[in-house]
């Protein structure tokens, strides 16, 4: 349970990342570690570099305007649960954030590691696609900006170049008279999600995302249909049907799926408060 | 550059050592700096029984690579004391807060956090927020009892 050997380099300067990331092969970027650390001390990867981002000032900033908010890639958990950093989602960002793994884990762990890492039970995949928030990316070829939908494309597996570095992660502000509710159902405290769901609910229209049920969060679009046709609550057993076609799950996990989206849009609605996470 | 030099405070202390950049900061600790107070468990963030004070936050030293503490300061179990700290010593103590005692010194450290905001927790929510420290005696009734004791203490010592 020790990494295997690499060797580590801390850039000052974005500038100096961009040259280390251009000019090394099997280069691996280190944030907050805590999906990377454990993933190195079970030998599941061995870089052959290592380069920690976190001793780069310039990514611990952040930017907000009218717009919405701007997080320096190294922005960590517990800054955006401890409202350290501004939330342009009323509440949904902190709300996340709190239960994303634990306090030690939340001390460290980065909003943009989080993305690269590209976990689907992970808490940011999910919040940062249903807010339709964007990555800043930058090589020495240049810089781009990706929306999270079209960053994430499966496990462990982003659009990112080996030479592209996320250096800032922009959060729209929730539009007015959104009203949103998450769902987050694991195991216990901390643990990955099992089930989770993202509604945002505004009038006439209900936006769905679901995480934990394929390699990347999904939109509901077909659920999203049947909700929009239906007068009044619908049945358990019809919202399952409809998550089945969205997600190709079936059974008990369908199931969990339809318990989850079915209290995220009660606590959208206001219908009932918004509780902790559920331990299935 | 697979050997890096890194220079932190431990305990108040500063301290120097080069060591493979492999090494993470429970390693450091435990095999540099002799301070083998800080328990490895799992070793890959889930049981919490490496917690350590970095820059005053708790973090698992599993997780938590040596070469990224450059200039940070630590505080492990053997360094942990001013009022809060004994408050917590006497509240484990009391309330028969360990067994084995494997787990103390990561339960005394996120205690010690807790004990730091001057929060009042109910039951459930002193539950959720030592949830990521594992007991495997599972003597966590005497747990949550001591960690809520030393916070109310906390509390009252300031008003």
């Amino acid at each position: 349970m020790k990494p295997a050997e690499f060797a580590y380099h801390r850039p000052d300067s974005v500038e100096e990342a961009l040259g280390l990331l251009g000019e090394l092969e099997e280069a691996k970027v280190l944030g907050g570690g805590q999906s990377l650390l454990p993933i190195l001390n079970m030998r599941l990867a061995a870089p052959a570099h290592l380069i920690d981002i976190t001793g780069i000032r310039a990514l611990r900033r952040f930017e907000e305007d009218d717009s919405g908010v701007r997080y320096g890639a190294v922005t960590t958990h517990m800054m955006i649960e401890d409202g350290l950093v501004p939330d342009p989602a009323r509440g949904l960002l902190p709300h996340a954030a709190a239960g994303i793994g634990y306090r030690a884990v939340r001390n460290r762990g980065t909003i943009a590691g989080s993305l690269a890492h590209s976990d689907s039970s992970a808490e940011w995949p999910t919040v940062l696609s249903a807010l339709d928030a964007a990555v800043h990316v930058r090589s020495n070829r240049g810089d781009r900006r990706i929306p999270v939908r079209e960053l994430l494309l499966g496990f462990f597996t982003t659009a990112l170049a080996e030479d592209e570095l996320i250096t800032a992660v922009e959060v729209p502000r929730l539009r007015e008279g959104t009203r949103w509710g998450m769902v987050k159902m694991a195991r216990k405290p901390g643990e990955f999600a099992e089930s989770l769901a993202i509604t945002l609910v505004r009038p006439g229209e209900t936006e769905i995302w679901l995480g934990a049920a394929r390699d990347v969060p999904v939109r509901l679009a077909e659920t999203e249909t049947v909700l929009a046709g239906s007068i009044g609550p619908i049945a358990l057993e019809q919202l399952a049907e409809a998550i089945g076609a969205d997600t190709g799950s079936s059974g008990y996990e369908r199931q969990r799926h339809a318990v989850a989206v079915r209290r995220a849009l009660e606590t959208a609605r206001g219908e009932t408060v918004r509780g902790a996470e559920v331990h299935v | 550059m697979s050997e890096i030099t890194v220079e932190l405070t431990v305990n108040r202390r500063a301290r120097t050592a080069t060591v493979p950049a492999r090494t993470t900061l429970a390693d450091l600790l435990r095999d540099s700096f002799g301070l083998t107070g800080t328990h490895l468990g799992c070793e890959q963030g889930v049981c919490g029984a490496c917690t350590v004070l970095l820059d005053e936050l708790p973090v698992r030293a599993c997780l938590t690579l040596a070469a990224s503490c450059q200039g940070s300061e630590v505080v492990t179990i053997e360094g942990l004391d001013g009022p809060d700290a004994e408050r917590i010593r006497a509240a484990f103590s009391r309330e028969g807060a360990l067994q084995c005692g494997f787990c103390t010194p990561g339960m005394v450290l996120s205690c010690y956090e807790l004990a730091r905001r001057r929060q009042v927790l109910t039951r459930d929510e002193a539950c959720m927020a030592m949830s990521g420290n594992i007991c495997r005696c599972t003597g966590y009734n005497g747990i949550i009892r001591a960690v809520r004791s030393a916070i109310a203490e906390g509390i009252e010592s300031e008003s």
